[in-house]
């Protein structure tokens, strides 16, 4: 383990300056005992972004990280197995008839969170998903719309400068794109023929990584590395966007700092601040507000450790919901062989998408969508796909991944549906700081099998069509979401529009586990653009003394 | 290293050649000449669940025993803790299911073949053997909360087919780009090539 | 800025030669750049190696003739001839890569596949290269320089025009791609334009010494711009990932080096142009 991993960087009045090497950017510091206006828990897609609009507005945030405060310039090695250090490892507990893979698969743990990792395709939600109940017939209504959501989806794509095309296919007219798109790799450009065969749309992924400079950072190299972090700053990741600026503002950022435990006042009705872990010792940082942003398991897993005798089930948890209606994105795969070269690690791996099936539902027999993208794993993850799917070693591994430069597939983000079953909840094994650890707990339904059937078969489709032979099938999924769910009634959510708890006026949550719904895309994009929107509903409410 | 069955197929290809381009940065230098080097020491494992664990690889991989040294890339993670994050209900922690697991197929190799450990059989002997644990055809009871077939799959092939395929050789051996940073790739559409990459080869669809 | 007008005779060698130089830039702005995105396309169609040809035989007549022409009219001729060949050609393959690529003539397409315009500058290179050996041999004789029929001057203002509002058009795009990230892009798609409408304008109408006066200042700015445009790209590449050290990737990627000096050459054209046109006038 290197130093890294030990001490905190961020300390001594100054952040690190992800955009060049030892470089440092001045950070006002708090002290424990002053009563910051925000204690945020998590620096990812939810808590940065929220952190920077916060700081903008000139509230008092400190930002808590768990995980450490990168360099990606000299931090990130181009190498999958050293990069495992960007995943959340901590021992989970994760079953159900379904179970979900954690760690790496959409866990991070270090300023940017999941961002550092992620595939940065940025899409929005088609809008009648806002209204699912109501205008589709199925799932749930969000206590907010499209159109309240639609001019931070804006903000959020220009600060991330997402490089999309002139049209989109697909949702509402909107306006250009803040970059033109990447070109197009050959794993894109499979799909992308594919897709004119078979008579839909497709579009080159609207992603969150330059294509030309921005700042401080160059354009993407296409070195495919995304997934393990990028090292050319090109990708717009929390910790080179909002955390970056965060501090700029005027944010305090505290890594490798571990909150525990959320305190509550004595008569129990407000949250006073936030126990943390750091540099060897428990310490408690005062606060007027506290919002969690740990991500859908994370978040719920604080909540419920926070217990008190006025809340035995947890804070926020008088519904009962809290780390209920768990729901994820199924990704089952499809995989092909071609003639032609592929070599998909060339370029960020999602380089084309289709979301014909978010639009279209003639024909379905389930509810619901789906949008489905290239692929281009790296070899450590593609043989560990090709082992466990389809149960080959020895020679035989050994000669299926010799046509690794002439692999191809598509895989899904699936719509799945939020049923209460699918949870999390606290084991009774604790961590090593004493923490109860988390017990996830996922099964599919009918409906979301029915789904991934229909997306299998179509996928492999449009895979033939392109001219993959060899076909073969995987399991996956990806994101975690709606374990704080928000809504319009105390009753049936955690927290009401603003993202702020019903039964605590001072704790508020701000990440995937807000989401009503699991939508059909990736939710990077619609966290953050909740985040900015709490954030213009925070500076509102304490303009009317709300707060 | 073209011994014991292993078929290299770009062996005009070296992604180490590009040690010194800019398609290496001295952090990832420093990784691989670390992975490169002295295997760590065996510190988890006892010697007898070693020895079995390196049987396994040599075979799960279709390498010489003990080349690569996967085996104790495995004993160095678990040593240090290091795992995915997470593991099924009602099973023990990463560690406690590897030595279950690999003493399950041990325990199934005396078993079968006259109080004969799995390292020592041969390798025919020790293929029907991993062979049966991933289809379950064993004593299940050996194999504890997880199952043979859930311990062949997820933990035990998943982990070596990771750690063979981060190692350069294998990625000669897929004609895998590698590392790349601060050079990344120019040409990316289909049927393109930079020149710091390996050579075509047509797809060989399952044939050696 | 008043000077005696030289004898005809003398004057039309002066433009000549300008014209010359002129296209051999514009050949030599060719010949790099198509090598280069030729050599990146690794030359999977061997037609893609006609262009170096056709632009490496420009300039090594425009060259020759600066340095004594002694070579006959008609190698000269035919090597500017196939410029234009090569180029009116490359026009149709690029369009055609264009088209070929999933989603055909969309914006995509249009900012990764085969620059649709760029063989233009090639046919216009064979085109000035040409009037500029029938402006030579036009000296001597009476009357102005005569090409297909229309006065020099005027032809080549049109040409030249034409030829700026192509590559003005070109940059567009790409710059377009490039999102504009720096406001320094703006200045080839703003500063060019004005040339060419000046060019277009002096083709078409008798002109006072003071607007000829306004457009060759345009003209000569243009063509300083060609020459910041270099350094302007360097720039680009040495702010790539890794900058000159990665080389090999962001030559290929980043900003074309061999590309501004397009607009030098051109302007230089459109200003011996714009001379022929002022004795055109009277």
């Amino acid at each position: 383990m290197n130093a890294l991993a030990e001490s905190p960087r961020a300390v001594g009045g100054r952040a690190p300056d992800v955009f060049a090497r030892g470089a440092w950017q001045p950070m006002r510091e708090h002290d424990d005992d002053d009563a910051v206006d925000f204690a945020i828990v998590g620096a990812g897609a939810g808590g940065a972004t929220l952190a920077c609009a916060l700081a903008r507005k000139h509230f008092s945030v400190v930002c808590f990280d768990a995980g450490p405060y990168w360099r990606p310039l000299e931090d990130f090695a181009s190498d999958e197995t050293e990069q495992q250090k960007l995943y959340w490892t901590d021992e989970r507990i994760s079953g159900g008839d379904d179970p979900i893979a954690l760690g790496g698969n959409n866990s991070g743990r270090g300023v940017g969170g999941s961002t550092v990792h992620f595939s940065m395709i940025s899409l929005r939600w088609r809008p009648e998903w806002f209204r699912s109940r109501t205008l589709l017939g199925h799932g749930f209504d969000w206590p907010i719309t499209y159109d309240e959501i639609a001019p931070y989806y804006r903000a959020a794509e220009r600060a991330l400068s997402v490089a999309g095309p002139v049209r989109y296919p697909w949702g509402p007219p909107r306006g250009a794109y803040p970059y033109r798109p990447h070109p197009m790799n050959a794993p894109a450009l499979l799909l992308a023929r594919g897709a004119e065969a078979l008579g839909v749309r497709w579009a080159p992924t609207p992603l969150a990584t330059v294509s030309a400079p921005h700042g401080k950072s160059p354009p993407c190299v296409y070195r495919g590395f995304c997934n393990f972090g990028c090292s050319t700053n090109a990708k717009q990741s929390a910790l080179v966007v909002w955390a970056h600026q965060a501090v700029a503002a005027g944010a305090e950022i505290r890594d490798l700092a571990m909150v525990g435990r959320i305190e509550t006042d004595r008569v129990g009705e407000r949250v006073t601040g936030v126990h943390y872990h750091r540099a060897g010792r428990w310490r408690f940082q005062r606060a007027k507000n506290v919002v969690v942003a740990g991500y859908a398991i994370e978040t719920p897993r604080l909540l419920l450790n926070s217990a008190t005798a006025r809340h035995p089930q947890g804070l926020a948890n008088r519904s009962g919901l809290v780390g209920t209606h768990l729901t994820t994105h199924a990704g089952p795969g499809v995989w092909a062989t071609f003639e032609e070269e592929v070599r998909w690690n060339k370029g960020p791996p999602n380089m084309a998408v289709c979301e014909h099936w978010n639009y279209c539902d003639e024909g379905k027999d389930f509810h619901g969508g789906y949008a489905f993208m290239s692929q281009g794993p790296l070899p450590r993850a593609w043989a560990q796909v090709v082992a466990t799917a389809r149960g080959l070693w020895g020679e035989a591994l050994r000669a299926a991944m010799r046509d690794y430069n002439h692999n191809a597939g598509y895989v899904p983000v699936a719509e799945v549906e939020s049923r209460p079953e699918n949870r999390v909840e606290l084991a009774d094994e604790v961590d090593a700081l004493g923490l109860r650890i988390p017990r996830v707990t996922f099964g599919y339904s009918d409906n979301d099998r029915r789904l991934q059937r229909h997306a299998l078969q179509f996928m492999a489709e449009m895979l033939e069509v392109a001219g993959g032979r060899d076909l073969w099938t995987s399991d996956d999924t990806s994101h975690l979401l709606g374990t704080c769910r928000m809504g319009g009634d105390p009753q049936t959510s955690v927290v009401d529009s603003d993202g702020r708890s019903w039964e605590l006026g001072n704790l508020w949550i701000c990440d995937g586990s807000l989401f009503v719904g699991s939508g059909a895309v990736n939710p990077s994009l619609t966290i953050q653009a909740l985040a900015l929107r709490m954030a213009d509903r925070i500076e509102a409410l304490a303009a009317q003394r709300a707060l | 290293m073209a011994e014991g069955g292993e078929v290299v197929r770009n062996d005009r290809y070296d992604v180490l050649a590009k040690w010194s381009t800019p398609s290496f940065d001295a952090l990832t230098r420093s990784v691989i000449s670390r992975r490169l080097g002295a295997p760590p020491p065996r510190r988890f494992f006892s010697a007898t669940e070693f020895a079995v664990l390196e049987a396994a690889c040599a075979r799960l991989l279709a390498t010489p025993r003990g080349r690569p040294p996967i085996a104790s890339a495995i004993d160095d993670d678990l040593h240090a803790g290091r795992g995915e994050g997470f593991r099924r209900p009602d099973t023990p922690p990463l560690g406690a299911t590897w030595r279950t697991g690999l003493e399950g197929l041990d325990a199934e190799a005396r078993r079968r073949h006259a109080g004969c450990g799995f390292a020592a059989l041969d390798g025919s002997a020790q293929n029907a053997l991993l062979h049966a644990v991933q289809v379950g055809d064993v004593d299940p009871s050996r194999f504890g909360a997880l199952g043979p077939r859930r311990f062949f799959s997820e933990v035990l092939l998943k982990a070596v087919a990771a750690h063979y395929y981060s190692r350069p050789e294998a990625w000669n051996e897929i004609g895998f780009g590698g590392p790349a940073s601060p050079r990344g790739y120019v040409r990316i559409g289909l049927d393109q090539r930079d020149p710091w990459e390996a050579p075509f080869a047509p797809a060989a669809r399952g044939k050696p | 800025m008043k000077h005696a007008l030289p004898a005809r005779a003398s004057a039309s060698r002066v433009e000549a030669k300008h014209l010359r130089a002129a296209a051999t830039a514009l050949f030599a702005s060719v010949l790099v750049d198509s090598a280069i995105e030729h050599y990146r396309g690794g030359f999977e169609n061997p037609a893609m190696f006609a262009p170096l040809v056709a632009s490496a035989l420009g300039v090594a007549a425009g060259a020759e003739a600066a340095f004594g022409g002694r070579a006959p009219a008609r190698a000269r001729a035919g090597a500017f001839v196939l410029a234009l060949v090569v180029g009116a050609a490359g026009l149709g393959f690029h369009l055609y890569n264009v088209l070929k690529r999933p989603g055909g003539l969309d914006w995509l397409n249009l900012f990764y596949a085969a620059p649709v315009g760029a063989p233009a500058a090639l046919a216009l290179a064979g085109a000035i290269g040409a009037a500029s050996d029938h402006v030579a041999a036009s000296d001597g004789r009476a009357g102005a320089p005569r090409i297909a029929g229309v006065p020099a001057g005027r032809a080549l203002c049109a040409v030249t025009s034409l030829g700026l509002a192509g590559t003005v058009g070109e940059v567009a795009l790409l710059h377009y791609r490039g999102s504009f990230q720096n406001p320094l892009m703006w200045l080839p798609v703003t500063l060019p334009p004005v040339s060419a409408v000046l060019t277009a304008r002096a083709a078409t109408e008798r002109s006072a010494p003071a607007r000829r006066r306004f457009a060759r200042a345009w003209l000569r700015l243009t063509a300083w711009l060609g020459i910041g445009g270099v350094a302007f790209h360097a720039y680009g590449v040495s702010r790539a990932m890794g900058g000159w050290r990665n080389w090999r990737q962001n030559v290929l990627d980043g900003p074309p080096l061999p590309a501004p000096p397009s607009f030098s050459a051109l302007a230089l054209a459109a200003l011996a142009a714009l001379r022929l046109r002022d004795r055109e006038d009277g």
